[in-house]
């Protein structure tokens, strides 16, 4: 199945999400609640762990009706989908979700049936395998570069639009010394931070129509 | 809920397949896989950073056991989720005038599929099949994938230059220099924040 492209695999995973009459709020609001907080830009939990060039979270609420002469038919759980478009080997990634956020992890999942928490890694891991689904065909434009790589080249776009309109017409010899500079200062920046430069949460735009 | 972080724009999309009807999908998207050229017009759209197509057969979603029902359904699922630059219009137009065989060919199994064209209809499938995202993230919200694609580019032309800066004279790395601004000039479009969707 092709879960991957190149170096880049395709993550989707359904987690059924806890019916319980009794929760006030219920366990899909819960979810929805803690997701509508969560930061999008460097303080996110995917910025934080390594690996994610772009991830989405959503409550799917049922299957949906398309009209007559089709069936109506009707999900008995909510699902939690977790669709992630990440670097080098599935295992690696979940560990590293599992390392590095697991706070995180707990807040959204622990209200999934059958989450065991991600404290246990190896127990976390085999719970994500247990919800995934194959991808059946999967795109990506650019699929062999890691997030490091391309937050690097970003970087460097921007670096060398600037460089090249300052020096135009420069002599050759304050050419390659500037570029020699230019350069060794470059590569000790570190790379801008998965996540950064994105909007606030504020944004309140978002329907399917713009 | 937004669909949009920066420059993307999160879809969801979920249709219902007759059973039978989804062993000929997987064989369209096994040749869509395999035969690369295929992919072409997918490729020239170039404002899809991500897209994948799930098929969730009516029995394999994900069952764990415990207080969880198992589902019992009719149809099998096609689950499509796409990670576009520019706007929901603008994306829906464009598959519809490039892609409206390829379209045609994966949705034609979907119930109640209208075809790719004209587009009122197939925008009016869509917007009913669609669910909003709840929560979107992106490594690089100020860049679409044509600026991914082009910053690649700049890098390897950059380091290219860099490995003969320091062994060259200065004519020399004169001369460099003019290759490389020549190579880079079509992809130093500034990256930033996205214009607000009016």
């Amino acid at each position: 199945m092709p879960n991957k492209n190149g170096s880049v695999y395709g993550l989707t995973i359904l987690s059924p999400i806890i019916e319980d009459e009794k929760a006030t709020p219920s366990h899909d609001l819960q979810i929805r609640n803690y997701l509508a907080k969560l930061s999008i830009r460097e303080e996110s939990p995917f910025a934080q762990a390594p690996g994610t060039h772009l991830a989405r979270l959503v409550v799917m609420d049922d299957v949906i009706y398309v009209g007559m002469p089709a069936c109506e038919e009707h999900l008995k759980s909510k699902y939690l989908v977790f669709e992630s478009n990440c670097d080098g080997e599935l295992d690696t990634y979940l560990t590293g979700l599992a390392t590095n956020i697991p706070e995180h992890l707990d807040a959204i999942w622990k209200h999934c049936v059958g989450y065991p928490g991600a404290a246990n890694c190896e127990a976390f891991v085999d719970y994500m395998k247990a919800c995934q689904l194959d991808t059946t065909f999967y795109f990506a434009a650019v699929n062999d570069k890691s997030v490091p790589e391309s937050l690097r080249a970003l970087q460097t776009q921007s670096a060398v639009a600037n460089f090249i309109a300052t020096h135009q017409g420069a002599d050759p010899v304050t050419l390659q010394r500037d570029f020699i500079e230019f350069a060794a200062h470059l590569e000790s920046q570190p790379p801008p931070p998965p996540g950064s430069m994105g909007p606030y949460r504020e944004i309140k735009t978002g329907g399917r129509n713009e | 809920m937004s669909n949009i972080n920066g420059k993307v724009y999160a879809l969801n999309v979920i249709t219902p397949m007759k059973p039978w009807k989804t062993w000929i999908l997987r064989t369209a998207f096994f040749v869509l896989d395999h035969v690369k050229p295929l992919q072409q017009d997918l490729v020239n759209l170039s404002f899809i950073e991500f897209a994948r197509w799930v098929v969730i057969p009516r029995n394999d979603f994900p069952y764990l056991g415990g207080d969880q029902k198992k589902e019992v359904l009719k149809y099998d699922y096609l689950l499509f989720f796409s990670n576009f630059n520019g706007t929901w219009n603008q994306y829906i137009d464009a598959f519809s005038a490039v892609l409206s065989r390829g379209l045609n060919l994966i949705w034609r199994w979907s119930e109640k599929f209208p075809g790719s064209v004209p587009v009122t209809l197939f925008k009016e499938y869509i917007a009913r099949v669609q669910f909003d995202t709840d929560y979107y993230y992106t490594a690089y919200p100020q860049a679409t994938a044509n600026d991914l694609k082009s910053a690649h580019i700049v890098q390897s032309s950059f380091d290219s230059l860099n490995l003969v800066a320091g062994q060259s004279n200065p004519q020399q790395f004169a001369d460099a220099y003019l290759h490389f601004v020549l190579a880079v000039q079509d992809h130093l479009g500034e990256t930033g924040e996205a214009p607000v969707v009016g």
